[in-house]
């Protein structure tokens, strides 16, 4: 596919739109510029599984620079998390070079509807120990919550389950071009004890890592046309910037239900094309 | 957390920092040279798009010899890990290497 300057700039558009709701939601902005890549401007859903790995990275590199300080990354629960998605991410991106189209679109509208279901489910629940005096232990953290105007502190369970959802996340990101926050950032919230600012933070710092693992394969396989990339990348550059201004003072509930009603809206029309 | 942590945090953020200003000037004046002639400079985008893919591998770097510095063993074996999977993604690539 030509790269016109027209389609470079729709295709800036389309990563400013994803990178400013990745931003807000901890996501990377993959899981909406996917859909809008491969339904919305016809490229086969390798190039914007390529494509979109590379803006997830630019989105990781920018969002975890711009809150290092904070204390609400996560570094330690990170780092041991990264050794589970990189195994995964490696071996979705060599996977990814023998599947087809149709059974890609179809396993993505599965996991944003999975997704979008379980994030429902949990849109009232706060995993956040309020007396700030608990242990954290070696793996928990505390950080300042600003929509609450305190300190918080967590304590991070179910080991096992976030290193196989890690893996996972890593495999799944890998064969669809997402950052793989979108199953890391609700198993993390739901299950292993981490708020829901903190497993995004963290999560969008793990991501850079996760889709190095798989962007390096499609790159290698010629399979990330450099105009496009650039064109998304920098768009996505610019919307995350403004999301991660909202950011902090948007309430989680309203994030929750937003995620949930826009991945609800890219898995029908993922599953539609899927099974044409 | 530990003591030493913050520092790392710090310094990560500069890696982080540094390698997405690199990318993304590459990238932008890539592009717009790009679009006024494609024989301008094609090396340009994919310099842009090799320093996008190696600052998260970069940070690992720095992560595992910050690490070795404070001789915490499990986390310098943990992010070592991390980095020999992504270079056997590398490996991967090479095997698959097609030019677009």
């Amino acid at each position: 596919m030509i790269v016109t300057p027209a389609l470079a700039l729709i295709i800036f558009v389309a990563g400013a739109a994803a990178g400013a709701l990745g931003a807000l939601l901890g996501l990377g902005g993959g899981i909406f510029l996917v859909p809008l890549l491969n339904l919305g401007l016809g490229f086969p859903i390798g190039v914007a599984a390529a494509i979109s790995l590379a803006t997830v990275i630019a989105t990781s590199s920018a969002v975890t620079a711009g809150k290092a300080g904070q204390h609400l990354m996560n570094f330690r629960f990170g780092m041991v998390l990264e050794v589970a998605t990189a195994a995964g991410s490696v071996l979705g991106g060599i996977t990814a070079q023998f599947v087809s189209q149709a059974l890609l679109q179809r396993l993505f509208a599965g996991v944003t509807a999975a997704v979008a279901i379980v994030t429902i489910a949990r849109s009232n629940r706060r995993n956040v120990i309020a007396d700030p005096n608990v242990d954290p232990g070696v793996l928990g953290g505390r950080f300042f919550d600003q929509e609450r105007g305190c300190e918080v502190v967590y304590r991070i369970k179910n080991m096992p389950l976030a290193l196989g959802a890690s893996f996972v996340a890593g495999n799944v990101s890998s064969l669809l071009g997402i950052g793989g926050g979108v199953i890391k950032v609700p198993v993390l919230n739901a299950w292993c004890g981490m708020p829901l600012r903190a497993a995004a933070a963290t999560s969008a710092f793990m991501i850079g890592v996760t889709a190095t693992g798989g962007a390096i394969i499609y790159y290698g396989s010629g399979q990330l046309p450099p105009i496009a990339a650039a064109a998304a990348i920098l768009g996505v550059q610019c919307g995350s910037f403004a999301g991660l201004r909202l950011s902090p003072t948007m309430p989680v509930r309203v994030l929750k239900l937003l995620l949930a009603a826009i991945l609800g809206v890219v898995s029908t029309l993922m599953l539609v094309k899927g099974m044409r | 957390m530990k003591a030493g942590d913050s520092q790392l945090e710090i310094l990560i953020g500069r890696v982080l920092r540094i390698g997405v200003f690199a990318s993304t000037a590459c990238l932008a004046v890539g592009l717009v040279l790009a679009l006024i002639d494609p024989a301008l400079a094609p090396w340009l985008l994919n310099v842009g798009i090799l320093l996008l893919i190696a600052t998260p591998a970069a940070r690992v770097v720095l992560s595992i010899v910050e690490y070795a510095i404070a001789r915490d063993r499990t986390f310098l074996i943990l992010t070592t890990i991390v980095l020999l999977e992504l270079l056997s993604g590398a490996i991967a690539a090479l095997v698959f290497h097609k030019k677009i």
